[in-house]
């Protein structure tokens, strides 16, 4: 797809599948899955070091730091103060100025806090950040969002680490439909049609973690997760055949063997009689 | 002797002959010797270069059998000729650049200071320890100001290369400079120049020793890092990363809810109470 890329923060990408590094079962598999994924940009959170071991323990130090951007989350924000707070950590390290606004206002859903996103977002924009808040399905708040600063909105397909899909396709299409921004699908994909699905409806990429860190084979998942984002980008772009209530045959009725029999019995189309 | 090994001296003695007119120089430095100095210094003014060059031969013997350092006040050329353990220059003499030059990487030199900037310059320099002094007036640098025990302690919070204090100090006054934050003590005539050199050596030691227990507890710090006490002799945050040896991390710190850059880590410094963070990054969606 060379010649459809994905701008975020005015970076064109080649890859729409957004890389989350979390739950890897080792870091050879992950190191693998990212290369299957074909994925350019990757995610990962910002931690307090383990001040009883001495080795480094980083994710960063499993990747080329050089073809890859980079996505910090501000997971564990639970408010726009806390958020921004760690998003200046994460930029401090010198990788960028990308930042994934993900603030949790429910430990057992882990939803996001519409309010607090929003706030995040303006403040984090005009420190020059290239936000991405990840966000509820909610066609208003994304378009508040985009307003804000943000330079996509990643509304959810369903809670964090469910594997449900896409539990509303209606508001998800309705803010593909409208956005300014791209849209990244992020959260609750479950598996590679889920995120050919999500492509289908419109998105403009997908982030996930979860489906394929947990997947029996991550490093398989992974590549099936860039075939689908690639299938659903090209089915959209196609244009799919509306939906209809009842069938319409691959052939037309014209020149059938049995044409004149049916025509007798005032059949004028359409199967058999 | 190895380079860490010598760092680890408390007590300082330097040659001064007109202190003991009648007693021979080594008779004298082997008393303190067997009182317990660290290390020896000869210092010698006013003799021709044949009779420092004597004298230097003379307590290199004696210093290789109480395996203590030899350091020679000037002549570079007589430090290696008798293979003395380093030299000790004053602000007057050469540079530390053409001193290790002549020595070379593994000799130890040290410098008179009178002030923090020479302090700062000759730990710049790469100048192995620095003299810190004359802490009081005194004899053996008649006319030089007495540059009191703060410039002690602005060396003890400023300084990171091994510093000792020197001039005037004696047993009555050892603990004022002690208190000060010195951890080293240089001490001339109060040694040389008594009857009994080897006993006040071993009294300086007991104050010294003694001093370290208090200042280790005093000079600890009380600090919050990722939510966790810590007590802590760290100066900066350079050095807590080290002693928590955190080192090999790519790591990103906050000081009291402030970014401090990795550049600065070196000459930002802690207070006790301060709270820090020390994160990094982990796999996450």
């Amino acid at each position: 797809m060379g010649d459809d890329p994905l701008v975020i923060g005015g970076h064109a990408l080649r890859s729409r599948f957004l890389f989350g590094t979390g739950r890897f079962p080792s870091p050879a598999v992950l190191q693998q899955a990212l290369e299957a994924s074909g994925s350019e940009v990757i995610t990962f959170a910002v931690r307090r070091v383990n001040l009883d071991s001495v080795e480094d323990d980083s994710v960063l130090q499993h990747f080329d730091e050089k073809s890859i951007h980079y996505l910090p989350n501000t997971s564990g924000a639970r408010t726009a103060a806390e958020a921004v707070r760690i998003a200046r950590l994460a930029r401090a390290a010198g990788l960028g100025d990308w930042i994934k606004v993900e603030i949790s206002g429910d430990p057992r859903t882990l939803l996001p806090d519409p309010i607090e996103t929003l706030r995040a977002t303006e403040q984090l924009a005009s420190e020059g950040f290239i936000v991405l808040p990840y966000t509820s399905d909610d066609p208003i708040l994304c378009k508040r969002l985009e307003e804000a600063g943000a330079s996509a909105v990643m509304p959810g397909g369903s809670p964090i680490g469910t594997g449900l899909g896409l539990l509303n396709p209606y508001n998800l299409g309705l803010i593909a439909e409208q956005s300014g921004v791209p849209v990244i699908i992020d959260a609750g994909i479950g598996s590679a049609k889920d995120a050919a699905e999500a492509m289908e409806l419109g998105a403009d990429g997908i982030l996930a973690n979860t489906p394929v860190a947990k997947a029996q084979d991550p490093v398989m998942m992974a590549r099936a997760f860039r075939l689908a984002i690639e299938a659903g980008r090209l089915a959209r772009l196609a244009g799919r055949i509306p939906k209809k209530r009842y069938a319409s045959a691959s052939s037309d009725w014209a020149g059938s063997l049995f044409e004149a029999a049916a025509a007798g019995e005032g059949v004028s189309g359409g199967g058999e009689t | 002797m190895s380079r860490e090994a010598w760092l680890d001296f408390r007590l300082y003695v330097i040659t001064a002959q007109s202190n003991h007119p009648g007693k021979p120089v080594v008779d004298v430095i082997e008393q303190t010797l067997i009182g317990g100095a660290q290390i020896v210094q000869l210092r010698n003014k006013t003799g021709t270069r044949a009779e420092v060059l004597e004298q230097a031969k003379a307590l290199r013997l004696l210093t290789r059998k109480y395996n203590v350092p030899f350091i020679i006040n000037d002549y570079p050329d007589i430090v290696i000729e008798t293979d003395a353990d380093g030299v000790h220059l004053g602000q007057e003499d050469m540079p530390v650049a053409e001193a290790r030059r002549l020595l070379g990487p593994d000799r130890i030199i040290g410098i008179s200071t009178h002030n923090l900037d020479q302090a700062l310059a000759a730990e710049r320099d790469g100048a192995d320890y620095i003299g810190v002094g004359p802490v009081f007036p005194t004899d053996t640098k008649p006319g030089r100001a007495a540059v009191t025990t703060s410039y002690v302690a602005e060396a003890a919070r400023h300084v990171s290369i091994p510093f000792v204090a020197i001039g005037g100090i004696t047993l009555d006054n050892v603990d004022l400079v002690l208190a000060a934050g010195a951890k080293r003590i240089c001490a001339v005539s109060a040694i040389v120049g008594s009857d009994d050199p080897a006993s006040v050596c071993r009294s300086f030691l007991r104050r010294i020793e003694a001093a370290g227990g208090k200042a280790e507890i005093a000079n600890k710090k009380s600090l919050t890092v990722n939510g966790r006490q810590e007590l802590t002799s760290a100066r900066t945050v350079e050095e807590l990363v080290q002693q928590l040896g955190q080192q090999n991390k790519k790591l990103i710190i906050e000081l009291n809810g402030v970014i401090v850059q990795r550049a600065q880590w070196t000459a930002t410094e802690l207070q006790d109470g301060a709270s820090i963070e020390m994160v990094h990054f982990v796999g996450g969606g």
